[in-house]
């Protein structure tokens, strides 16, 4: 049947990039804590050596997340207000708390981690011995005691880090997931979707940050490290995997949903597929898998660069489609819903990057990066008679 | 029984002349581009079985509101008498309830920058009159009234004609009634949009 709408209002996409951008960080953020807190929490051995690097990037890309909110908001001044009011029904009012408890139980096991580099430090004299001076709060105690505590508030605050991580990622989930207006939204899988793609590209950024801080702090990369690197790709190729099989059971069921979940899925395949198809689940998942179920690629650094670069970019696809693909689709009319990226955004998304990268950067040369296996630097300029750090990230 | 405010729109009587379209953008000052009520026009068929259909659409004031439920700061209200509301004080415009809304209801107002949408004009109902549309519908289309009194037009016009809404299945139990409204109004036809159909 022929039907033409000669009358209708147009509609506006209110959700665009910013809010794309914002679920992005928490998962690289949550994603990347999980992965290294394997060592300090799961006891995983060899992941100790990367839970300062891990955490450091998880508390700093979760601190500039809600930013992308706040220049989204049309009364930033009133963000107070989510702290005043809640509304226990909306998944929004959720993550206000957590994302401040997140952040802060992050900083405490943070603390604990680096306490006792703090105070190696503090005789080296400068600028870093009094920002360690200042950070220890006075707690320079270094008895066997004390180090016990550390390790034990340190897997303490980790252990809570962890539940509270997929908590922050997985409400974002349940901010789509809980909009039934929208098909392509609305469904359980959400926030489990998005804690997978999550892991995969936490995984892919922590990779790359940590082969700049090791480059950067030690040199080089060391025979350790590179194991390590071989090991998390490994892991990595599981997490796309998994986020695979999720993907297709997401969008076998939403073909075979409602109308609206079939048109969804169809406009996933046709009117959004270079993106959806190409660069979110070919160039995203597929490329990278292909190249890290070859065990020689990942031993290989580049190969795992590439791939965790592709992840990395099939991720913010994701999340950008999910996100204002999911507004393209008509609820009342006739018409797709446009979106134009507004250059203001791209200025705000460009900035916060910066200023991540900066202050990463700044934390990552200021901050004690030594760890269990990465003395022999020390030991090959002399500084140092007998190694001290080891065990010093446990 | 305290009063529930709803809205019938009995199309066999709408002429598609938008006027309410018009005394709603002047009676609250809505801003170009942006829309609390509006109408929808289409023609289905081919010459010479043709037709031509119209809704007018405006928020349901949904006795179950996905606005109202996703609001992180509680900005967005209902009276007892179901009319839903936004607090221009409180609401920080975090664009949630546009995002959903089942019926494309709201906007962001960028002059006060909060999110908006109709009220059943409030400040008219309560002073005893009726909303600016159903007060300028020159086709007689439109009746405002309290569902829970028997005498009132819009329960008279519930009890005795066949109605239906926008969207049934969305769980927010949109007060909006349609008498005689075309389904290929009632909701976009998805598969003509993005494609897919056979
Ligand atoms: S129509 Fe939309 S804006 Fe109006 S009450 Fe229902 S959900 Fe809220
Ligand atoms: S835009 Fe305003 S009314 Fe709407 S959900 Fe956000 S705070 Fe509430």
């Amino acid at each position: 049947m022929i039907t033409v709408h000669f009358f209708d209002v147009p509609h506006e996409i209110y959700w665009g990039l910013l809010i794309a951008l914002y679920f992005y960080y928490t998962g690289m953020s949550a994603g990347s804590f999980i992965l290294t807190s394997l060592g300090t929490v799961f006891g995983i051995e060899k992941y100790k050596k990367v839970s300062k690097v891990g955490v450091i990037m998880a508390i700093v890309l979760l601190l500039f997340a809600p930013l992308h909110l706040l220049f989204d908001l049309s009364q930033p001044g009133r963000f107070i207000n989510l702290f005043t009011h809640v509304n226990l029904t909306s998944a929004m009012s959720w993550g206000v708390y957590l994302l401040i408890l997140y952040p802060a139980c992050l900083m405490i096991y943070a603390w604990f981690l680096f306490r006792q580099d703090f105070v190696k430090g503090l005789n080296q004299g400068g600028f870093k011995a009094s920002l360690y001076r200042f950070l220890l709060f006075g707690k320079t105690d270094m008895s066997e005691a004390s180090k016990e505590n550390d390790k034990k508030q340190a897997k303490f605050f980790g252990t809570l880090g962890v539940p509270l991580a997929l908590a922050v990622h997985g409400y974002t989930g349940f901010i789509l997931g809980n909009v039934q207006a929208r098909a392509i939204w609305h469904t359980p899988l959400m926030p489990i979707i998005f804690l997978m793609s999550a892991m995969v590209s936490g995984t892919g950024l922590f990779i790359i940050v940590l082969m700049l801080v090791e480059k950067f702090k030690f040199g080089r990369l060391n025979e350790d490290i590179k194991a390590l690197i071989a090991d998390i790709a490994n892991l990595m190729k599981w997490f796309i995997v998994v986020d695979g099989a999720l993907m297709i059971i997401y969008f076998i069921v939403l073909w075979y949903s409602s109308e609206s979940g079939y048109a969804a899925g169809y406009f996933l395949l046709h009117n959004e597929g270079w993106s959806f198809l190409g660069l979110e689940n070919i160039l995203g998942m597929l490329v990278p898998l292909l190249i890290l179920l070859s065990k020689k690629a990942r031993q290989s650094l580049p190969a795992v660069v590439i791939a965790s670069v592709l992840t990395i970019i099939g991720v913010l696809a994701m999340r950008i489609n999910l996100v204002i693909g999911g507004q393209k689709l008509p609820l009342t009319g006739s018409k797709i819903v446009e979106y134009v990226t507004s250059g203001q955004d791209i200025a705000i998304v460009l900035g916060i990057a910066l200023a991540v990268i900066v202050v990463l950067s700044f934390l990552y040369s200021v901050l004690p990066m030594n760890r269990p296996g990465a003395q022999e630097r020390a030991e090959i300029q002399g500084n140092k008679t007998i190694p001290t750090t080891k065990g010093v990230a446990q | 029984m305290g009063k529930r405010y709803a809205m019938v729109i009995d199309l066999r009587k709408c002429v598609g002349c938008h006027a309410c379209e018009v005394a709603c953008k002047s009676e609250n000052n809505v801003p170009l581009g942006v829309n609390r009520s509006w109408v929808e026009e289409l023609e289905t068929g081919k010459f010479p079985n043709v037709s031509r259909h119209r809704l007018p659409r405006l928020c349901n004031h949904c006795e179950n509101p996905s606005c109202l439920n996703v609001c992180p700061v509680k900005a967005t209200y209902q009276l007892e008498d179901g009319t839903v509301l936004v607090d221009y004080e409180r609401c920080i415009g975090c664009k949630y309830c546009i995002a959903a809304c089942p019926y494309d209801a709201r906007f962001i107002n960028r002059e006060r920058k909060t999110a908006e949408k109709c009220t059943y004009c409030h400040d008219r109902v309560a002073a005893g009159l009726l909303p600016a549309c159903v007060n300028t519908c020159i086709g007689g289309a439109r009746y405002f009234g309290d569902l829970n009194d028997p005498q009132s037009e819009v329960a008279k016009l519930l009890a005795t004609e066949a109605v239906t809404v926008s969207k049934p299945e969305t769980n927010n139990r949109p007060q909006t009634y349609y008498i005689r409204a075309d389904e290929k109004a009632l909701r976009p036809n998805l598969l003509n949009i993005v494609g897919g159909g056979k």
